[in-house]
């Protein structure tokens, strides 16, 4: 069992591409979706400008404040029902959920986050409705795999306590749910053919080279590189950055096009 | 400029008369610390860490 995660500009650019090439995969998956950019553009038509912070990592990232929590879940959900009926329509069985449902992903709510404020200045600020993932529902994802060929997973989840849904960060929500299914690989579809130096894609890393590497490129992809590192050694077997703009991506990153970490 | 206790190690740390709340400073005892409104007074405590994994 394998698990996909792309990004949200590879759906916004390549979504017909994107839809054949998880059809060509002929065993089940889990697909988790991003679609930031998407939610923006919604934001905006709804006449609310999207506010976006900055960690001290130079890490950019949406604010989400209650109203903006709407749209969120309003857009995703609608990315998430468009991925379900074009593969539905290409003959495989699919079901499209968000981590509240089942629930599949409980989170926490940030309550406080440390950004860079317009001053140049760190600052905590109250953390909005954005969440860490703390636990992943195996049994009731088994479940759902042992039904269809495809879940496919909005980027939200549950803060059962407080009983709010939560924006978080799709990538995340991939590495915890292939980490918890020991994944066979979790394939990571990105507007770049891989993790690039000196404009070549490296085709193989260890962990310990995924590590050192991490600390020399920009942020953003460091993130992946990181968390793919973590994804190895917690079990799953291997995990692939590729291009989700390609025919075929899915098959084309299985062949080892990309880069691998194992 | 103001001037405020470092609560961990008792020294000075001047801080900006337009300090606002959640403001981080670094003291030069290694302490990461937060500004704060005590009362309607700018005061500082020791910073909690922050972690990173935001949403999309």
């Amino acid at each position: 069992m394998i698990v996909i995660k792309s990004g949200g500009r590879v759906i916004k650019n390549s979504f017909d591409k994107l839809i054949n090439s998880l059809s060509n995969y002929n065993e089940s998956a889990v697909f988790v979706h991003g679609g930031g950019d998407i939610v923006t553009d919604y934001s905006k038509r709804m006449g609310i400008e999207p506010t976006f912070v900055v960690s001290p990592e130079g890490i950019r990232s949406r604010y989400t404040t209650r109203e903006e929590l709407d749209i969120y879940v309003m857009a995703m959900n609608l990315i998430n029902k468009n991925i379900v009926s074009s593969i539905s329509s290409k003959g495989r069985n699919v079901v499209g959920i968000t981590g509240a449902d089942g629930p599949s992903i409980y989170a926490e709510r940030k309550k406080r986050i440390m950004i860079i404020d317009e001053r140049g200045k760190k600052r905590i600020i109250e953390g909005g409705y954005t969440g860490k993932i703390i636990k992943v529902n195996n049994e009731f994802l088994l479940g759902l795999i042992s039904l269809v060929n495809y879940v496919v997973m909005a980027p939200i989840a549950i803060d059962v306590n407080e009983g709010v849904l939560l924006n978080v960060d799709g990538d995340q929500m991939a590495l915890a749910v292939a980490k918890t299914l020991r994944a066979d690989a979790l394939v990571i579809l990105t507007d770049v053919e891989g993790v690039l130096v000196d404009g070549k894609v490296i085709n193989k890393l260890s962990v310990n080279e995924a590590k050192d590497l991490a600390k020399k490129i920009g942020p953003g992809m460091n993130r992946k590189i990181l968390m793919a590192a973590s994804a190895v050694e917690e079990g799953v077997k291997r995990v692939i950055i590729s291009s989700g703009l390609k025919d075929n991506s899915v098959l084309e990153a299985l062949s080892g096009k990309g880069t691998v970490i194992e | 400029m103001v001037t405020l206790k470092c609560p961990i190690c008792g020294g000075n740390v001047e801080v900006e008369d337009n300090a606002l709340p959640g403001e981080i400073i670094e003291h030069e005892c290694g302490a990461q610390l937060e500004v704060f409104n005590d009362n309607g007074r700018l005061s500082l405590r020791l910073a909690e860490t922050v972690g990173e994994d935001w949403g999309e």
